[in-house]
């Protein structure tokens, strides 16, 4: 068989429009799924015991429980629970604010928890309440240990977004499959697809190698 | 009038009774060396004086100060006495010059030239003025304690606490770090300081203590108790560390 150029130019207007939703998807789910991990990940690592077994709690249903019935249960479950609407890309952020939210705790617990004690007693010692040495000592060293498993947290939620074409959100992965279904060109238009993620990721990648070169792990 | 008085301290780790009723009074311009076996409580006994450990009954005061007196009068209590740790525990990231800039800024509430000027001068006083704008990692052992000593001087302490500040160091960097110390001793500033440096205790204390199991066991000046250990733990003891 011979692999038809045209078939990819004729769909990459719309394959860069499920591009774009993708990675809106990502970005928005992302800084939602990173803020509330970074307070869950605090709590976690200094949090008064009946908060921090909740969070632990939080943690473990999350991952403990695949993304794609993640998915089905906030896009046909909870609209039925709740009485509400729920349009797909939201349903769509939600699910991966939620999901990447419960791995960024788990790193951020960690890497707060990998600063060295005395660092911490060395800025009480000089009369600066708690949260201060957070703010200013700790929280910025442990921010510097925590861009690498973040960076690949970034990697991982954006592929995720694939997920997403089970409740019909036409994000890039959906884009594709339909663009098939119409024209046949299965092994052009995955091809395009896969080297589309491929660029997009890259991208994400070197991000955050630039972010690791400036911001060394000290 | 006492700067530091222990009131019947007492201090458990869980189940096990570290203290039983400490009583000490520490005056102004004393340098007070704490030695003793380890284990014997002797960082215990510094740390509760600044509360980074809690205790259980008995008071501790500084200053007028009390470790019970809830959160405003602890951070008085940390404002006026400056802790060097073994570990020397500087903030990485930032440079000499910024980690004892720190404390002024955040603490006492200087300018950022207040701060500066003051910090370069203690770098000074410590004989780093030329590694200022060094990070800890590009520092020797010697020169990050020295640093951390400026850190602590820069919160103008009425009283300074050492916990070991020289067991980390390699021999040959003790002496530049004991002779700061000498130095700060020489002018006035009343000191605690648990070390196994009995030589420094014989030059630049004015009083020792020697603690077994949780215990002040003698209390003295450094001239009578080396001279002539009152007992044979201590006699032993001084034999293991010279
Ligand atoms: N954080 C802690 N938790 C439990 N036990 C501790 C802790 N810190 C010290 N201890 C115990 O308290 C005793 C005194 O310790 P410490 O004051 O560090 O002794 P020293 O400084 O003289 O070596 C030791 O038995 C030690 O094991
Ligand atoms: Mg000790």
């Amino acid at each position: 068989m011979s692999f038809d150029w045209s078939a990819v130019i004729a769909a990459l207007p719309q394959l860069l429009q499920g591009a774009e939703l993708t990675v809106f998807i990502a970005a928005i789910g992302l800084i939602l799924g990173i803020s509330v991990g970074m307070l869950l990940g605090m709590l976690r690592a200094f949090g008064p015991m009946p908060v921090n077994a909740l969070v632990q709690v939080y943690v473990a249903f999350i991952r403990g429980t695949p993304l794609i019935v993640q998915i089905m249960f906030i896009y046909f479950a909870l609209p039925i629970l709740m009485h509400i609407r729920i349009q797909g890309v939201t349903a769509g952020i939600i699910a991966i604010a939620i999901n990447s939210s419960a791995y960024v705790a788990e790193i951020v617990r960690g890497s707060l928890l990998s600063i060295s004690k005395g660092l911490t007693e060395a800025g009480l010692a000089m009369g600066l309440p708690f949260w201060k040495v957070l703010v200013f000592i700790t929280g910025p060293l442990a921010f510097r240990r925590l861009i690498p498993p973040l960076g690949n947290q970034c990697i991982t939620s954006l592929k995720d977004t694939s997920l997403l074409l089970v409740i019909g959100v036409s994000e890039l992965t959906f884009t594709g499959q339909e663009i098939i279904a119409d024209n046949f060109r299965a092994v052009e238009i995955w091809s395009a697809v896969a080297v589309i993620y491929f660029v997009m990721l890259s991208a994400v990648g070197l991000f955050w190698q630039y972010v690791e070169r400036r911001m060394p792990i000290l | 009038m006492s700067i530091v008085e222990f009131s019947n301290v007492q201090k458990s780790f869980g189940p096990h009774k570290i203290f039983n009723g400490i009583n000490l009074e520490i005056m102004p311009r004393e340098v007070v060396v704490v030695i003793g076996p380890s284990g014997s409580g002797k960082s215990t006994l510094l740390r509760c004086i600044n509360a980074l450990e809690s205790i259980e009954g008995g008071d501790i005061r500084v200053d007028g100060y009390s470790v019970k007196g809830g959160r405003n009068d602890i951070r008085n209590i940390r404002l006026e006495a400056g802790m060097v740790f073994q570990q020397f525990n500087l903030f990485p990231q930032m440079t000499a010059l910024e980690n004892v800039m720190f404390g002024p800024m955040r603490v006492r509430k200087a300018t950022r030239r207040e701060a500066r000027e003051l910090a370069l001068a203690l770098l000074e006083k410590v004989g780093l003025s030329e590694r200022a704008n060094h990070y800890p990692a590009e520092l020797s052992g010697g020169q990050q304690q020295r640093v951390a000593i400026a850190r602590a001087l820069a919160i103008r302490p009425k009283l300074m606490l050492f916990d070991e500040p020289t067991s980390a160091l390699d021999p040959e960097l003790r002496q530049e770090v004991l002779k700061v110390m000498q130095t700060l001793a020489e002018e006035g500033m009343t000191m605690v300081i648990v070390t196994h440096e009995i030589e420094f205790a014989r030059k630049a204390g004015t009083r020792l203590l020697f603690m077994e199991g949780g215990k002040i066991a003698h209390d003295g000046t450094p001239g009578e108790l080396l001279a002539n250990p009152p007992s044979e733990r201590l006699r032993d003891f001084l034999q293991h560390v010279v």
